[in-house]
């Protein structure tokens, strides 16, 4: 097993390909939604609703989510409880239609970690 | 350049002048080099002193998971090696085999010179050791083996030391008192330092009755190599001729040692064998590094090749005799066991304890190499026991044996 | 005689739809059941409890400390967020570098559904701990009322053969308090000035850690261990340890 090492040239790279990648398909979807409040952090993935699941954009963006992305964290109720009182994600991951809100956390939530490990981040930190 | 005085002679002032008169003797070549060792031990210190102050994590590689490295492989490496001259040359002294008897004093005096390497490298390993001097005395803990590896190991030196003046006096019976007592507690201490490593019950690699065992056998081995290297050295440096008496204790040093090679070969496959059968969690991981892994090269080369079978082709070949051929035998032999010991001491650490949970962060083997201060303060050590053997040569007349 | 069974057409019921008797009668025969996501050699403490967290029979009955002091962990909540390594950090004095606990991350890519889960881990605070034994002076030691496995950082020579004999990776030196540290659930930090959970239990938003008291039958802790109808589980139970801080799933 080899341990990749990603050095500052290549994490800029990397992160300037997911950039464009990102454009390329942007008419399709929003790739990766990082949220970190009110706690680091929970990972949205586009690729899996949109593509994997087929749902279609307006299923989310007609009323729970607005376009600009991030900002369902600016509320103040973007908590677990909303969730479970059918707002946010818990309009579909209710048990019935998608995997319940309380269950499955680590799916989601991907923690510090996922944080540290996103592209962007890591191309900080490789700045640093 | 013996003027045949022996340290036995009543008067202080001959014992004096004899000394004088062979440090004066002694050449330009004896001289640079008890410098440079001498030096060795000066930068080891003053880097020991350096990294204890500014903190040892700036300067060591040790790790939290992998937190021994190369200084306690190196005390490993000198108590192995003191444990094993007592023990050998005890067979002589203590034990009445005549063929061993000439090799008795140099071989405890370096059996003296060694273990203070050892403890003047696990000094500086160790983070704060004044307070060991003062709690292992006030707080004992007797359930620790590393309480009665240090303090059998006090007792030891003692007894070593004790032997060594009786010897060098003539005094027969308390030299062969002390000699017994010393290879008791060099037993007792050094196979706690084996239950150090044995009795930690999530260390796979290291965990069972195997490591007291194979220490024992071990520092028997690394003995019959130090004193074929320090004899022979030891009669080149003072341009003497060896008696046949020498000759014969080297002859049957070397077959003790071509023995001993034998036993831990044979060790060492068991432990090998009992690591794959089953692939037992932990340690197979650690064998399979040493086989064909990033120790590979160490096991192969260094391990069976330099320490073990490299030498006991030498020793064969040289029917005990040719001194050229044991000498190359013995270093290459003394580098193996070198490597042996770091392997033991690194290998036994780089499985992670979290590794069959099947995290990421513990998924691959640990790693770790030596700082430069780390290597430093190992060179050290061996420009202690170095400077100590060269300097006894002068002092203790090239430890000559009377018959009686 | 006997009525056919056509094995092909009959459902899985499920483990969770045996009844009471058989599970009991089941684990009786001594098989434990072996969690596989759970990390490979996570054993059930499942109707073993004597095995898992007491070193004789009698403990089983009345634990050695009052209180004896136990964590929880559902390791299914836990989400990285995190809060528990900070509230940790600060409230012990733990120096960048060091920590006294961490999480975990353990991908199952092949797994169905949930393909991720954390796992914390800290110091378990053995009932028979390996680190106690090797230390040559005492210098860490089990506390004889509450059984927490304590650092007198005075007598620490720092020889590290207890992070050696630690099966759980849990102690680290601090070169600012020139000793070993260690988790002691913030003994001195908070329990001792009348908190009742530690700095990490309080600061879990997710329920995650479950901190209390193992000998009281009321605590949430001896609840949740002592009931056989959900896997409970120790880490490395092979170390031979008897940890006080449990794992499980709900």
């Amino acid at each position: 097993m080899k341990n990749y090492i990603i050095n500052p040239m290549t994490a800029a790279i990397l992160a300037l390909s997911l950039l464009l990648a990102g454009a390329a398909v942007g008419q399709e979807h929003g790739g990766d939604i990082v949220y970190s409040k009110p706690l680091k952090s929970v990972t949205f993935s586009h690729k899996v609703h949109v593509e994997d699941k087929g749902l279609i954009c307006d299923m989310c963006h007609a009323r729970t989510f607005e376009m600009k992305a991030l900002s369902a964290q600016e509320n103040g109720d973007f908590k677990m409880q909303a969730l479970y009182d059918g707002k946010y994600c818990g309009a579909c991951h209710n048990g019935t239609m998608a995997f319940a809100s309380n269950s499955r956390c680590a799916t989601c939530h991907t923690g510090v970690k996922g944080y540290k490990t996103q592209p962007g981040e890591q191309a900080a930190a490789s700045a640093h | 350049m013996s003027n045949g005085t022996s340290t036995s002679s009543i008067s202080l002032n001959a014992i004096e002048s004899a000394i004088v008169g062979r440090l004066k003797a002694a050449g330009i070549g004896f001289y640079a080099l008890l410098a440079i060792f001498g030096l060795l031990a000066v930068l080891a210190t003053a880097a020991g002193i350096h990294a204890m102050i500014a903190g040892h994590e700036h300067y060591y590689n040790v790790t939290r998971e992998i937190s021994w490295g190369v200084l306690i492989s190196t005390y490993v490496f000198f108590v192995v090696t003191s444990t094993g001259l007592c023990l050998v040359s005890s067979i002589g002294h203590v034990f009445g085999v005549q063929d061993f008897m000439p090799i008795a004093k140099r071989s405890v005096f370096l059996s003296i010179a060694t273990i203070l390497s050892g403890f003047f490298v696990i000094a500086f390993e160790i983070k704060i050791p004044w307070r060991m001097a003062i709690y292992n005395v006030i707080s004992p803990n007797l359930t620790s083996n590393i309480w009665w590896m240090g303090t059998l190991y006090g007792i030891y030196l003692a007894f070593m030391f004790a032997e060594f003046v009786f010897l060098n006096l003539n005094w027969h019976k308390p030299a062969v008192a002390c000699g017994f007592s010393g290879s008791v507690a060099g037993i007792a201490a050094h196979s706690n330092l084996g239950a150090v490593f044995g009795l930690l019950m999530g260390r796979e690699f290291w965990h069972g009755p195997y490591m007291p065992i194979y220490f024992i056998a071990s520092a028997m081995m690394t003995g019959c190599s130090v004193i074929l290297l320090f004899h022979i050295i030891g009669y080149k440096i003072n341009g003497e001729k060896m008696k046949p008496d020498m000759q014969r204790a080297l002859e049957v040093t070397s077959k003790i040692g071509i023995l001993l090679i034998c036993v831990i070969l044979f060790f060492t496959t068991w432990k090998m064998i009992s690591g794959l059968a089953g692939h037992p969690a932990g340690k197979y991981e650690a064998v399979m590094a040493l086989i064909k892994g990033e120790y590979a090269l160490n096991f192969w080369l260094f391990e069976i090749g330099m320490g073990m079978v490299f030498p006991l082709i030498l020793f064969y070949l040289s029917r005990g005799r040719n001194l050229n051929m044991m000498l190359i035998g013995a270093v290459s032999m003394i580098v193996g066991i070198f490597v042996m010991r770091y392997d033991l001491v690194i290998v036994g650490q780089i499985v992670p304890v979290f590794h069959e949970l099947g995290v990421n962060e513990y998924k691959h083997n640990l790693s770790y190499f030596p700082s430069l201060y780390e290597w430093v303060i190992t060179l050290g050590g061996f420009g202690i026991t170095a400077f100590l053997f060269l300097l006894g040569e002068k002092l203790f007349d090239g430890h000559k044996v009377e018959e009686h | 005689m006997f009525k056919k069974i056509d094995f092909d057409k009959l459902k899985n019921e499920g483990l969770e739809n045996v009844p009471m008797k058989e599970r009991r009668d089941f684990l009786k025969m001594g098989l434990a059941l072996t969690g596989i996501f759970a990390g490979g050699t996570i054993f059930s403490a499942v109707s073993s409890f004597d095995r898992v967290f007491a070193s004789t029979e009698e403990f089983k009955e009345k634990y050695p400390y009052k209180p004896h002091y136990a964590m929880v962990i559902y390791q299914n909540r836990c989400i990285d967020c995190e809060r528990c390594i900070e509230a940790c950090a600060e409230t012990n004095k733990v120096p960048e570098g060091g920590y006294r606990t961490r999480i975990l991350e353990h991908d199952a890519p092949d797994a169905i559904g949930q393909q991720r889960e954390f796992i914390p881990v800290l110091c378990n605070q053995c009932n028979i701990p390996q680190c106690t034994r090797v230390c040559p002076t005492k210098a860490t030691y089990k506390n004889p009322t509450n059984g927490i496995v304590m650092m007198n950082i005075t007598k620490c020579i720092g020889c590290l053969t207890c992070q050696q004999a630690c099966p759980y990776n849990a102690r680290y030196f601090n070169e600012e308090k020139k000793a070993v540290d260690k988790c002691n659930f913030c003994f001195d930090t908070r329990l001792s000035k009348g908190e009742s959970l530690t700095g990490c239990a309080a600061a879990c938003p997710a329920g995650c850690r479950n901190f209390g008291d193992l000998s009281d039958p009321s605590s949430m802790v001896y609840r949740t261990v002592h009931q056989i109808e959900k896997t409970v589980w120790v880490m490395r139970p092979e170390a031979g340890t008897k940890p006080n801080v449990f794992y499980t799933r709900g």
